[in-house]
């Protein structure tokens, strides 16, 4: 996660000053489309490729713009598909850029349109993109949805106001007696909260640029924007959220996106680009409310119909034991059907086998990042948010889903440490004798540095490293576990620190606004000033075709992780006297299962069947259709059938699954 | 037997004609609800309003009729009921419910005060029938009294990549899906001795009988299990947009929120109608009013709304005798994605469900059976259902139960079948349904009495200065309800009301929340004095005090989502 793929080519650094690229102002334009540009490059792209290249309209918004999907493929529905998002928050214009070129290399693939299909939406949240391109400057990812936020009289009556006329919209910081904030000292462009706590007194309060339009009192309280696409999905989703919308699906937009996934039971894989980075920063787990199916407690009232002790937990593997005599014959008891009857609610964490195949993607693309020369490090990416499409894509669509910010913001050189370039990824490598060869001082230095509690000294941990209980490589994952060490207060936030440097060196400035007088209608003597919108996660445009570039190969090798379901082996055996036995070795040549440990909890994906069929014969033993609901990458299972045939024939077994593939095999019996 | 069943089915399909005012002696068909509605509308065109909500799966026609008297105001001008029925499709009196309480409301206007009042004062969103699909398979197939509650939303339950291929069938073709028993002498059951038509349990020792094989029905698709894959399923009550969980949560929830074209056909309908302030959901049985929230984790509703909703439930327990005011998640189990969270959280009304039909009533001797023993969840106890033989016996004379018969199963050989039949058990019978009807449409007018009325008195106008005025403006409500509910309030769902005050020729100085008329105390808003944001408690007040400098004549208004818009014009003087 420390990695940047900022410095990938060497060059970029350097293109990008030389240009002089600002994101946000004219030379975006040349580069970035606003989203009827969107839809025009889209439609050039169907006509370049008219055998391979659908559009569909998914919806229209509520300010009156197209959002369009692009269909790539050969095969329609009959093969898997993947489905790609982008800019679902709108304020990621970038991502658009990577949906859009993504598309055009697969257009012009030779094999990637055959293997697949693809369903790409390069533009997710139409009208709140659209403020990209308007003056003055600023980022809401609100749809134009008209939505009264300070639940007053008026609608959208006090937004932003570029009161400074430079078409940005920043900050205002004024000197108020009940102000909360002070300049950071080395830097007093940034500003920082006071500590109360130290004897601090604040001297200034931070409003965003503009007038109290609607007088009353408040400053921007109710500026246009009224739902985030991006976190209108059901999985977690916040009623009453800023900008999350009604209801989930209340948004056009979003609305579309379910109605097409649960019609399309093809799709197999999920990419979304926008503010997360499942490639760099794997989903966790760790949120509150997760079932533990080892400790599960049954309800007094369940427990009395069922006549067990409620005082005891129990493992959903014995109330799986204890239900099923009570099922109607043919039923199976599952995970999900207990967790359905005990009301043990959704699943809030990823599952521990999804996590793992999460996790080796993740070092892999790390890898690949290393072999391409990225060794900047970067900021991590933002993680996802509740009601966030791409977790409802995981959590309820059971699919495998992968997130990428295409860029994050260079974090700047630190000072070389004591602990001397000692990190939490060298200490997983190292084995226990270099770990200690490393001494006393070091790890102090290096425990230090990574915030680790203070019953955590050297020598401690040295004791337990040579005892053999624990290696490097496990005191390295409990320190990512660990909280962030607590920064320098005194410093400001990190990340607007690295902004700032970062605009001053690759932007001439222009990242930042300096803080200049104003009088303000009705704050007074107020300064304008602060941080340009976009700068923090838009990249200079001159750098985005490089960055496609390094990510984009990536992503589409992923396609190759997929499941594919295959009969390895078939095999046939006399019993004597017309029966015979029927032998099919089913293999995941995939790496990903088949489906994900989510989508059998959550029971989405479409099982893969298995028909058996042939003229004249009576099947003794196995069913005519065989769901294949589970079958790890790499794995293999044998399926079995006994079967009687009076005379000789061929019998065919098949194996069709919408996102896993299909094949078949002929045997020859009797006779 | 089967001469039985026919005059059954005359009565009850093979409805009489429809004309108004309407009749309650039989159910209503799907297309003589919507018979009963035309009539309705047709009798009392300036009254009645039909409209088109939207279409199901199948492409019925989900109806409304609006009833609102025109000469008392235009229907946002007054608060909303709601009354809708027939979500699961199966349990069809609510539409009864739903007809009745129209033709009630409609029939009576101007000759009971009672009713004339509570026309005046409110308008009625009256949609009997929800599920359309369910209601008219409900009547025209083979079910049991549970069958065919879903949506027409495909679900494959066994996942063998066949949709809803083996569901059950009606073997004997008498148009009930019933039980198949085998006999089987390890079986668990024997024929209980009171009564052969019933089994019960055998004792450790005894010797078995039977074995029951589960409904009526053969395996369709040749995978070795018997109606493993049936209709559907996706429940219409899940479906809702506010806390919906997938279904791997809570079966039935649907894909997503609205999946149900339906369901959201009348999300739309009830979200551009803000005055709807109570909502009634009829469903069967049990005998309960239920009130939210409907999953634990919600947390309790804010004190006001719960006063609100004990003041009116406790008064229908006796309008309804036997039914019970509830909490829903508390006393009977968590829900997501239900039609009343939506209303409560997102519609911001005050919401029922009205649980209709006690079987406990149907007995020979008169005396309604008291919720006996637990209610098991594994079956009912036999005492009850040797009652409700009787009951089926001597008091409506047969057709609740069919008698068992032999039947030759294709994969099992030699049952039999027979049991209740799909228009018992959860549904009265219709020499009772009158009484059920009158009730509960009598618990909904009851309520009707109690919505927010608001109405403002300008109680003072003092000359403080040459050049400056004090006014005092009191907001009485004299419902029950508050004209914003306390959840609503809550969530910032929407503005509250309003109170404003203009004139062209005068200015707000000041104003705000009078605390204290006597010790002055006002809680003055520093800005926009001239618009103040405000709830008026239900049985109460709240009274306002501005500062106005200038002369001429001023407008006091207090605009209200759900309590209507009242204006009242005096001069400075």
């Amino acid at each position: 996660m420390r990695i940047t793929q900022f410095s990938a080519t060497r060059g970029i650094v350097l293109l990008a000053a030389a240009l002089l690229a600002f994101p946000w102002s004219a030379s975006a334009i040349e580069k970035y489309s606003d989203p009827a540009g969107v839809n025009k490059r889209i439609e050039q792209l169907r006509q370049s490729s008219p055998s391979l290249v659908k559009v569909h309209k998914m919806a229209v918004t509520p300010g009156g713009r197209e959002m369009l999907m692009i269909e790539i493929g050969k095969a329609g529905t009959a093969v898997p598909a993947v489905m790609v998002t982008a800019n679902m928050t709108g304020t990621t214009p970038v991502a658009t850029e990577a949906a859009l070129s993504l598309a055009s290399r697969i257009a012009s693939d030779a094999s990637l349109p055959v293997s697949h299909t693809w369903y790409i939406i390069p533009m997710g949240n139409p009208d709140a993109y659209a403020r990209f391109f308007m003056k003055p400057l600023w980022s809401d990812p609100g749809n134009a949805t008209p939505f009264n936020d300070d639940t007053d009289d008026q609608t959208d009556e006090d937004g932003y106001n570029d009161l400074n006329n430079d078409g940005l919209i920043t900050q205002m910081r004024v000197k108020a007696h009940d102000g909360t904030w002070v300049p950071v000292e080395d830097e007093p462009r940034l500003m920082r909260r006071a500590d109360a706590a130290k004897g601090e007194k604040g001297i200034y309060k931070l409003y965003s640029e503009g007038t109290d339009d609607d007088g009353d009192g408040q400053y921007n309280e109710d500026a246009p924007g009224g739902t985030n696409v991006n976190i209108n999905f059901p999985h977690l989703f916040k009623s009453f959220g800023k900008r999350s919308g009604l209801y989930p699906g209340s948004a056009p937009e979003s609305e579309a996106l379910l109605k097409f996934a649960f019609a399309h039971p093809e799709i197999a894989m999920v990419f979304s680009f926008g503010t997360t980075n499942f490639l760099l920063a794997p989903p966790q787990g760790g949120r509150k409310g997760s079932l533990d199916t080892e400790n599960i407690r049954i309800p007094r009232e369940i427990g009395t119909a069922l006549g067990v002790d409620v005082s005891r937990t129990y493992t959903m593997d014995e109330i799986m034991e204890m239900v099923q005599p009570m099922l109607p014959p043919g039923m199976t008891a599952d995970e999900s059907m207990i967790a359905g009857f005990l009301g043990l609610g959704a699943v809030v964490n990823p599952l521990p086998e999804d996590i793992s195949f999460y996790n080796e993607i993740s070092s892999d693309y790390k890898e690949y990042l290393k072999k391409k020369g990225v060794t900047q490090e970067r900021f991590d990416p933002a993680q996802p948010e509740d009601g966030s499409f791409e977790l409802w894509s995981y959590y309820q669509l059971g699919l495998p889903v992968f997130t990428m910010d295409m860029w994050g913001l260079p974090k700047p050189k630190e000072e070389k440490k004591e602990s001397d370039g000692i990190t939490t990824e060298s200490l997983e490598k190292m084995s226990s004798e270099e770990f200690l060869a490393l001494g006393e001082e070091k790890i102090a230095s290096f425990l230090k540095e990574s915030g680790a509690p203070a019953q955590y000294n050297a020598k401690m941990v040295m004791g337990i490293v040579s005892s053999g209980q624990m290696k490097p490589a496990q005191m390295a994952a409990m320190m990512k576990q660990m909280p962030a060490p607590k920064k320098d207060e005194k410093k400001g936030d990190p990340k607007e620190t690295a902004l700032l440097a970062y605009s001053d060196k690759h932007l001439e400035g222009k990242g930042f606004v300096p803080w200049t007088a104003y009088k303000h209608p009705t704050l007074g003597d107020v300064e304008i000033g602060g941080i340009a919108p976009f700068a923090e996660n838009t990249p200079p445009a001159s750098v985005v075709d490089s960055l496609l570039d390094l990510h984009l190969p990536y992503l589409l090798g992923l396609v190759k992780r997929l499941p594919k379901l295959a009969i390895a082996e078939t095999k046939m055996t006399d019993k004597g006297g017309g029966v015979y036995q029927l032998e099919a070795w089913v293999t995941n040549e995939g790496f990903l299962p088949f489906p994900t440990a989510m989508g059998k909890r959550n029971k989405v994906p479409a099982p893969a069947i298995m028909t058996i069929e042939g003229d004249g014969i009576e099947i003794l033993s196995g069913k005519k259709r065989t769901p294949v609901n589970d079958m790890g990458g790499m794995k293999s299972a044998r399926y079995l059938w006994l079967v009687r045939s009076p005379k000789k024939g061929t019998v065919t077994i098949r194996l069709e699954s919408k996102q896993a593939g299909i094949d078949s095999e002929k045997i020859t019996i009797g006779g | 037997m089967t001469a039985a069943l026919t005059a059954l089915a005359i009565v009850l399909i093979q409805a009489q004609e429809v004309k108004v005012p309407l009749r309650f002696d039989f159910y209503y068909s799907y297309e003589k609800v919507v018979e009963a509605l035309k009539a309705l509308n047709t009798a009392y065109p300036e009254m009645t309003k039909l409209d088109q909500v939207g279409k199901s799966e199948e492409g019925r026609i989900i109806w409304a009729l609006t009833i609102n008297n025109p000469k008392t105001g235009e229907p946002f001008s007054k608060p909303g009921v709601y009354v809708d029925g027939n979500i699961h499709g199966n349990e069809i009196q609510a539409s009864e419910v739903c007809l009745y309480l129209a033709n009630r409301l409609l029939t009576n206007y101007g000759k009971l005060k009672e009713i004339t009042e509570v026309v005046d004062r409110n308008v009625y969103y009256i949609i009997p029938v929800v599920n359309v699909d369910g209601r008219a398979h409900f009547f025209d197939d083979a079910n049991n009294p549970s069958s065919n509650r879903g949506l027409r939303i495909s679900v494959d339950d066994d996942r063998d990549g066949l949709y809803d291929e083996d569901g059950p069938d009606d073997v004997d073709g008498d148009g009930n899906i019933t039980t198949m028993r085998i006999r089987d002498t390890l079986g668990r059951l024997r024929t209980d001795p009171s009564d052969k038509r019933l089994m019960i349990a055998i004792k450790p020792g005894e010797k078995g009988e039977w074995t029951r094989l589960g409904q009526e029905g053969i395996d369709n698709d040749g995978d070795g299990v018997v109606n493993e894959d049936g209709e559907g399923y996706v429940d219409g009550n899940r479906n809702w947009g506010y806390n919906w969980q997938p279904p791997y949560v809570q079966r039935g929830a649907g894909n997503y929120p609205f999946e149900g074209s339906g369901i959201k056909a009348i999300a739309e309908w009830m979200l551009v109608r803000p005055n709807i302030i109570m909502v009634f959901a009829f469903h069967n049985n049990g005998g309960m009013y239920l009130r939210g929230p409907s999953f634990k984790a919600a947390g309790e509703l804010p004190q006001g709304d719960i006063s609100v909703y004990d003041y009116l439930g406790k008064n229908i327990e006796k309008i309804v005798p036997g039914y019970e005011y509830l909490i829903s998640w508390k006393d009977l189990y968590s829900t997501y994605g239900d039609f009343t969270d939506f209303t409560n959280n997102l519609v911001g009304s005050y919401s029922f469900v009205g649980e209709l039909f006690q079987v406990e009533t149907e007995t020979f001797d008169g005396t309604m059976m008291r919720k006996q023993e637990e209610r098991s969840m594994f079956g009912e106890s036999s005492d009850a259902e040797r009652q409700r033989l009787l009951f089926n016996d001597n008091v409506v004379q047969g057709g609740q139960f069919v008698e068992w018969k032999a039947y030759k199963h294709p994969l099992y050989g030699d049952i039999e079948v027979g049991g209740w039949t799909k228009m018992s058990s959860r549904l009265p019978h219709p020499f009772m349904l009158q009484d059920l009807v009158h009730r509960n449409a009598s618990a909904v007018i009851f309520t009707a009495q109690y919505t927010p009325k608001v109405v403002m008195d300008v109680f003072e106008v003092k000359k403080i200065d040459s050049d400056l005025w004090r006014v005092r403006v009191r907001l009485v409500n004299e419902g029950v309800m508050p004209s914003v509910t306390h959840a609503s309030m809550k969530n910032k769902l929407y503005p509250p009301d309003i109170l404003s005050l203009t004139g062209s020729g005068a200015k707000v100085v000041s104003g705000g929340v009078l605390k204290d008329p006597y010790m002055e105390l006002v809680d003055y808003k520093e800005y926009r004095p001239e618009v103040q944001m405000c709830q008026v408690p239900g049985s109460g007040k709240t009274e306002y005090q501005f500062l106005v400098s200038g002369k001429g004549s001023i407008e006091l208004r207090f605009e209200s989502a759900k309590a209507g818009k009242i204006s009242k014009t005096v001069a400075l003087k």
